[in-house]
């Protein structure tokens, strides 16, 4: 074997050997977790801990808080306290304020009326914005809530079987949202795949959480923002879309497709349109923003985004199931 | 080495390749970066000098003020300008009319400051501005890494070259720090291991991560390990969140900040490690990803940036930095005795490719294909470091 040859062989064992080392070490956090040596909560707990400590986060105080600041530092005063320890020290400090009063008085006077200047431009704006709020506010458009029919979700869904097939194989993490107690990411576990769960609704991860599932109670746009990109080797949507508007389903695509791994794969769950207008359809589909997309709809949507995808009918057509694999570069943005 | 008595004496040099830098600073990849090219293009046989507008106190002597180039500058010279930072030399070298030639070494983008640090933010944006501004009319773009020189073609550099920085990577494993090296031997002497990461204390090198994931690694694995820090704090806010982060995780005993270091006491903390983790976010090339692998420390790194290339393989390249990941992955690390061979032994291969001979070489040959050979004699590679 020729030296080139030998070392471009040398460095395929070295990849395949790197590449065995960290599916392994996969294995091990999955079996970590798994077992309740550290919980994915207290992950979580750290992050938010953390987020506590920084400024990014933005919590705790606010413009109202920022300007009482603001406020309480724009009038300097040229006054300086003469109290003092020393015998004779309030003496001296008294005669040169005295001497530097005129001084300072000038100085001081001038940036306490720019201080105020400012502040008052800042109360301005302050009143502005609350005003914009409320004009906002009453023409706002509310975000889509999770719609779930009951008929449609859960362990015995006819969909269940292809989603937990379809992500057996994902390279990295998968996640579900809108995820309720858990009842796909504990199948998905159990099938050896890395997953867990999110979703918007209060008090639904408790109980996962206690047998030990990664579930987090968290809106689905906001998750995926926050993690970071090509890290998903699997995203299942369900509940979630049907009543997005055009708008918030484009920003959720495009947020998904960068947070998807090369090779990821999407599964979208979906009332049908005509389900989402009949009586046995949810109260929260009166109150979404959005409806649902035909199903024919999704494979152009998503081919400009770089996925490939199926659609297959439900049983009675009153949903359906979009698995959509990613296996290019976007064409359109 | 200082500048030269041509120079001093104030004689046009002619024929030149000179640098032009910020600040030249002491222990700091960039200052390393140029005083060493200064070498090497003297070496090679070019008169070659450094303008800056700053000189750390250690490095006085070595340097000319920027507004003195003007004065001895002479036909033929060739203007080689160290970027990565927003400064007033951009504008001096915009307006020279010599043949510029721009050595990249990445900014850090404003978003990675962001509600950290307004005044580094913004002055990372002018940097960018200017790179924009500079890099078409420039006849050269040298850069760190392949990352790097995707940053100089997009802001239009015409013609790029990859040349790694030329790093002294020897000075880190002889003479360490006694009083260093004895303060670490008391701090490990209960057991556990010692992680190092060295760079500035700043967000996007996410020490806070590293944080995390050694709390994550002693819950888990070692009740006893502790987590070095070393590195310049230009951020108060950052290592104030950062400390008080540390203190809320009860890890003030485990987690120490060195802040910035000599070279003895850096030689020493490498001596220590047991591991090198970098959980950065944004890196244009990563000198102690090398100084890690020349101490013959193995490598776990997230996968950002120009750190794959860096590694070329040699260090346990990270998707994501999840604490029990990361933990999980130092413990693989320092528990598989034919990994931790394979990771040195593929290190010192790396190494051996960023050997500043090799280095400096590539950055002469690259000089001299806008510059010419320099005068009296044929281009030939640096003596640098052999």
């Amino acid at each position: 074997m020729s030296e080139a040859a030998e070392s471009a062989s040398s460095l395929a064992d070295d990849r395949a050997y790197l590449t065995q080392v960290m599916a392994e070490i996969d294995e091990e956090v999955r079996r970590r977790r798994a077992s309740g040596d550290l919980p994915p909560r207290l992950e979580r707990e750290l992050d938010e801990l953390f987020l506590e400590h920084s400024p990014v986060a933005g919590r705790g105080g606010g413009l109202d808080q920022s300007l009482r600041m603001v406020d309480a530092a724009a009038f300097i005063d040229p006054v300086v306290p003469i109290s003092s320890n020393k015998s004779g020290g309030a003496v001296i400090k008294k005669g040169l304020r005295s001497l530097n009063l005129w001084y300072m008085g000038y100085v001081t006077h001038q940036v306490s009326q720019f201080a105020a200047a400012v502040s008052r431009s800042l109360h301005l704006l302050d009143d502005r914005l609350t005003e914009l709020r409320r004009e906002v506010d009453a023409q706002r458009v509310p975000p889509a809530v999770v719609v779930e029919a009951p008929w449609a979700v859960g362990p015995d869904a006819w969909w269940v079987s292809a989603t937990v097939e379809a992500m057996s194989t994902a390279r990295g993490r998968v996640v579900h949202t809108a995820a309720g107690d858990g009842w796909l990411v504990r199948q998905l576990v159990d099938k050896g795949v890395d997953a867990y769960g999110v979703d918007p609704r209060s008090g639904l991860a408790d109980k996962g959480e206690l047998d030990g599932l990664d579930l987090r109670e968290e809106e689905p746009l906001e998750h995926l923002r926050a993690v970071e990109s090509a890290a998903l080797g699997g995203i299942v949507l369900s509940g979630v879309v049907d009543g997005m508007t055009h708008g918030e389903r484009a920003q959720l695509l495009e947020v998904v497709c960068d947070r998807m791994a090369p090779d990821g794969t999407l599964v979208v769950h979906s009332l049908s349109p005509s389900a989402w207008w009949s009586e046995t359809a949810p109260p929260e589909a009166d109150l979404s923003p959005g409806h649902p997309l035909r199903a024919a709809t999704w494979p152009h949507l998503l081919g400009p985004l770089g996925f490939e995808a199926t659609v297959t009918e439900g049983p009675s057509s009153t949903d359906y199931l979009v698995t959509a694999v990613l296996s290019g570069a976007p064409t359109v943005r | 080495m200082s500048a030269s008595p041509e120079a001093a004496a104030g004689r046009p040099p002619g024929g030149a390749v000179h640098q032009f830098v910020p600040a030249l600073i002491a222990r700091d990849a960039t200052g390393s970066h140029t005083l060493l090219l200064r070498q090497a293009l003297r070496e090679a046989g070019w008169r070659s000098e450094i303008f800056a507008e700053a000189t750390h106190d250690e490095l006085l002597g070595e340097t000319l003020p920027v507004d003195a180039y003007p004065e001895l500058s002479a036909p033929g010279d060739v203007l080689v300008y160290q970027f990565s930072t927003s400064s007033a030399v951009s504008e001096f070298l915009a307006g020279r009319p010599e043949p510029l030639v721009l050595d990249y070494h990445n900014v850090t983008r404003p978003h990675l400051y962001g509600g950290w640090d307004a005044v580094s933010a913004t002055r990372s944006a002018a940097a960018l501005e200017e790179l924009a501004r500079l890099a078409p009319r420039a006849v050269l773009g040298l850069a760190d890494s392949a990352y790097n020189e995707t940053d100089l073609l997009e802001a239009g550099c015409p013609r790029t070259a990859v040349v790694p920085v030329l790093v002294d990577l020897d000075r880190l494993v002889s003479a360490p720090d006694p009083r260093v090296a004895a303060r670490l031997a008391a701090g490990g002497a209960g057991g556990g291991v010692d992680w190092l990461f060295v760079g500035r204390l700043v967000p996007s090198k996410a020490q806070h991560d590293l944080v995390k994931a050694l709390w994550a690694y002693r819950r888990l694995y070692d009740p006893d390990a502790r987590l070095h820090l070393a590195g310049p704090t230009p951020s108060g806010k950052y290592l104030a969140s950062l400390r008080g982060f540390v203190a809320d995780l009860g890890l003030s005993e485990s987690v120490r900040i060195w802040g910035e270091v000599t070279d003895a006491a850096l030689a020493a903390l490498f001596a220590a490690a047991d591991v090198y983790v970098s959980l950065s976010i944004h890196e244009g090339f990563g000198v102690p990803l090398l100084e890690s692998m020349r101490a013959s420390v193995p490598v776990v790194a997230r996968a950002a940036g120009a750190v794959e290339a860096t590694l070329g393989g040699a260090g346990l390249l990270l998707e994501r930095a999840e604490p029990s990941y990361v933990a999980a992955a130092v413990h693989r690390v320092l528990h598989d005795e034919v990994l931790h061979q394979r990771l040195v032994r593929a290190g010192h291969g790396q190494v051996a490719a960023h050997s500043l001979a090799a280095a400096g070489g590539r950055a002469v040959e690259a000089i001299a294909s806008v510059a010419g050979p320099p005068p009296g004699r044929p281009v030939r590679a640096a003596r640098t470091g052999e």
